[in-house]
């Protein structure tokens, strides 16, 4: 079954919205509590004194996500970076997608992005999973800023310089096979314009967004960056769906 | 054997830790290493210092004293030969490195050297090193403080305002509270800007040291006048040695972070060897360049900032800057660093009970651990305001010595009967040689210190056995993980 991670900030006060509690219902859960420390403070002394109360808190998200459906488990973590830790998480409990929290009531229209050089196929298999025969309308989206895209980071990119023409065969393929599947679909292809905005655009009168884990080589990308940017502008859930770790470089 | 072996496991196991007299006991969990993070029960504990971050903290804590500070003085005592005090300094802290490396990788947790002797040699022990480090980094701190203020007077004086010394306290007093508040309430990532202020401070030594050099041995410009090595005889470099020890403090405050430390077992034996090994390196070449440009009594008549005057002999201008700039970029980020490690020290004593637990609290809008930090900060400010540059030194060194010895000591005591839970990565190469020799070292040098510092450090000491009767004679930490 799918595995999907969820970080929460628990004591922030970080939140589920129902919304996509329900949505991951066909998924199995795990439910990341972490709580990020200046330097000045050791993990361990931050543990001592919150250790119970994120516990807490964290339990009834679990219990929360174990009603909607799949299973869930927990895990609490005290860091001083998120983002290694979202990654170290993500490797350890081999979860296909991690959310980006946000806000919003049951989700019904689905955005999914197919922005950059992220394995389609992954993004395909994970939103059938998901979506698992219920009635939520999927748009596909692929934008695109120029006629080759890749952020020139050299990685091992699917299909390097794709055209328009390659695009608009790209998003046709990824339509049929979802519609094969039973879903409903709708296409856009946004050329010439910036893929982020293009794409901030499209959420729009969207619950949520699915999109694919940028190549390693970008790591600003891999957490920090795109994804945290799109859940902002969007204020809903993103999940984003990794790529498959070819050789795990945890080392800095 | 094998019966004995684990009838000893039991009894540690179901031995009481005991409490302090206001009842609280040591926190003591179970946990389970890997590179990457800690596991405590369902928690973990992300590791997140790499080796240049250590390296950084080692090299950053070191370098400001060292370098910027100590060259005047040191050659004023010891003359040219300041630079075998110096190599005397980084012998004997590699002595004590190795085996804090090998202690660091067995036990990776923060608090450092006190950690290691409490769980080797018991409480008592423990907690006279464990307040000492605490008073011991206060001191080192204050004397940071103090270098920073003659720093940032020099800084002043070299474009154009003349403050005067009388100044050196305040401003080291002001920063000093500056670093305190700045601490409890900052959120930023400064574990960046101090890597990036340690790259910057070795390129601006890298090039000093390199036309210094040159020039000193005649390859550039006129050779200098060579002076007689020692001119004031062997015992000064023995007293200097045990006076610029200081130094050399940064390398345990790397243990400080040891719970922090991504792959400990590599890691943490590469950044304590290393940056003694190249603090030393640089040290040495400063020396040799310095009294090269001036004679010993010349420096030792510029003083604090002696260093400056060698910039301006070598480079004009430009040189003299670089060095002010260094000066100051080096003593603020000892000085940080070391209250970072003060702040540590206390969590680790409070944790085990020794100090209440309201020491080691955090503040939930910050996420910093103020009362620590506050515990650090007002003692430093005494200290500074009392401007004694040489005694500050020498009761830091003094206290970390008796660290480092015990270290040694520890070290023995846990190889000759092993524990069970006793698995170093990273084992000392010439055991027992090394550690022998470390705890010998580290007890000599202070013997050669000055009587006041002596008794000082002795006071605080006795203080910290006292406190320790007084208040946690019932806990028990000898072997407790």
């Amino acid at each position: 079954m799918t595995r999907v991670l969820v970080p929460l900030a628990v004591l922030e006060g970080e939140s589920v919205p129902p919304g996509l509690i329900e949505l991951l219902g066909t998924a199995d859960v795990t439910a990341l509590g972490y709580h990020e420390l200046p330097e000045q403070t050791p993990p361990d002394q931050a543990r001592l004194q919150y250790g119970d109360r994120a516990t807490a808190a964290l339990e009834d998200v679990t219990a929360e996500f174990r009603e909607a459906g799949g299973a869930a488990d927990h895990r609490l973590v005290f860091t001083h970076d998120r983002d290694q830790t979202l990654r170290r998480v993500a490797a350890e409990a081999g979860v296909d997608a991690y959310a980006i929290a946000g806000a919003t009531g049951p989700v019904e229209r689905l955005l999914v992005s197919l922005n950059g050089e992220v394995a389609v196929e992954a993004v395909l298999d994970f939103v059938v999973e998901v979506v698992g025969g219920r009635d939520i309308d999927l748009t596909l989206l692929l934008a695109t800023d120029d006629e080759v895209t890749g952020g020139g980071d050299g990685g091992p990119g699917e299909e390097p310089g794709r055209t328009a023409a390659g695009d608009r065969t790209t998003l046709d393929d990824a339509a049929e096979r979802l519609r094969e599947a039973g879903l409903t679909v709708e296409t856009e292809l946004a050329a010439g314009t910036d893929p982020f905005d293009a794409l901030v655009d499209a959420a729009t009168g969207h619950d949520a967004v699915v999109m694919g884990e940028r190549a390693p080589s970008l790591r600003s990308f891999l957490f920090g960056g795109e994804a945290d940017r799109v859940a902002t502008e969007t204020v809903g859930p993103v999940l984003v769906v990794r790529r498959e770790d070819d050789g795990a470089d945890a080392e800095s | 054997m094998y019966t004995a072996r684990l009838v000893a496991v039991v009894s540690t196991d179901t031995a009481e830790s005991g409490t302090n007299i206001e009842g609280e006991g040591p926190v003591v969990e179970e946990t389970v290493e890997s590179d990457e993070a800690t596991a405590v029960g369902d928690t973990e504990l992300e590791r997140t210092l790499g080796l240049t971050g250590g390296l950084a903290i080692g090299i950053g804590t070191m370098i400001g004293a060292g370098i910027f500070v100590f060259p005047g003085l040191a050659a004023g005592e010891a003359g040219p030969a300041a630079a075998a005090s110096f190599a005397i300094g980084a012998v004997v802290a590699l002595l004590v490195a190795l085996p804090a490396s090998e202690l660091a990788t067995a036990m990776p947790k923060s608090g450092g050297g006190y950690y290691f002797i409490s769980r080797g040699l018991g409480t008592l022990a423990g907690a006279v090193v464990g307040l000492s480090l605490w008073f011991g980094l206060v001191f080192a701190t204050a004397f940071y403080l103090v270098g920073f203020g003659y720093y940032a007077v020099d800084t002043a004086a070299q474009l154009g305002f003349a403050l005067g010394e009388s100044l050196v306290v305040p401003i080291a007093v002001v920063f000093g509270v500056g670093f305190t508040v700045l601490n409890a309430t900052g959120t930023e990532n400064a574990a960046k800007l101090q890597n990036g202020v340690v790259a910057l401070l070795l390129s601006i030594l890298g090039v000093f040291l390199v036309y210094g050099s040159l020039d000193a041995v005649g390859l550039i410009g006129p050779a200098s006048v060579p002076e007689q090595f020692s001119p004031f005889g062997t015992v000064p470099i023995f007293t200097t040695a045990a006076l610029v020890f200081t130094s050399y403090l940064g390398f345990a405050q790397i243990a400080t972070v040891a719970g922090e430390m991504k792959r400990p077992g590599r890691n943490l034996p590469l950044a304590m060897v290393g940056s003694v090994v190249v603090v030393g390196v640089l040290y040495v070449l400063t020396i040799f360049v310095a009294t090269s440009a001036f004679g010993s009594e010349r420096l030792s008549a510029l003083g604090e900032t002696a260093m400056v005057a060698v910039g301006r002999h070598y480079l004009g201008t430009a040189g003299a800057l670089a060095i002010v700039f260094g000066g100051l970029l080096a003593t603020m980020s000892s000085a940080n660093a070391s209250i970072l490690s003060t702040s540590r020290a206390i969590y680790a004593v409070s944790r085990d009970a020794i100090l209440p637990r309201w020491a080691s609290r955090i503040n939930l809008r910050y996420g910093t651990p103020h009362v620590a930090l506050g515990l650090a900060g007002g003692p430093i400010l005494v200290l500074v305001a009392t401007g004694q540059v040489e005694i500050l030194a020498e009761v830091a060194s003094f206290l970390h010595l008796i660290l480092y010895g015990l270290m040694c000591v520890a070290l023995i005591a846990l190889r000759r009967d092993e524990p069970e839970w006793y698995d170093p990565d990273f084992r000392v190469p010439g055991y027992p040689v090394v550690p022998i020799l470390g705890a010998l070292a580290s007890f000599a040098l202070i013997g050669f210190m000055q009587r006041a510092s002596q008794v000082i450090g002795l006071a605080v000491m006795l203080a910290s056995a006292g406190w320790y009767f007084y208040y946690a004679r019932d806990v028990n930490l000898r072997g407790k993980l």
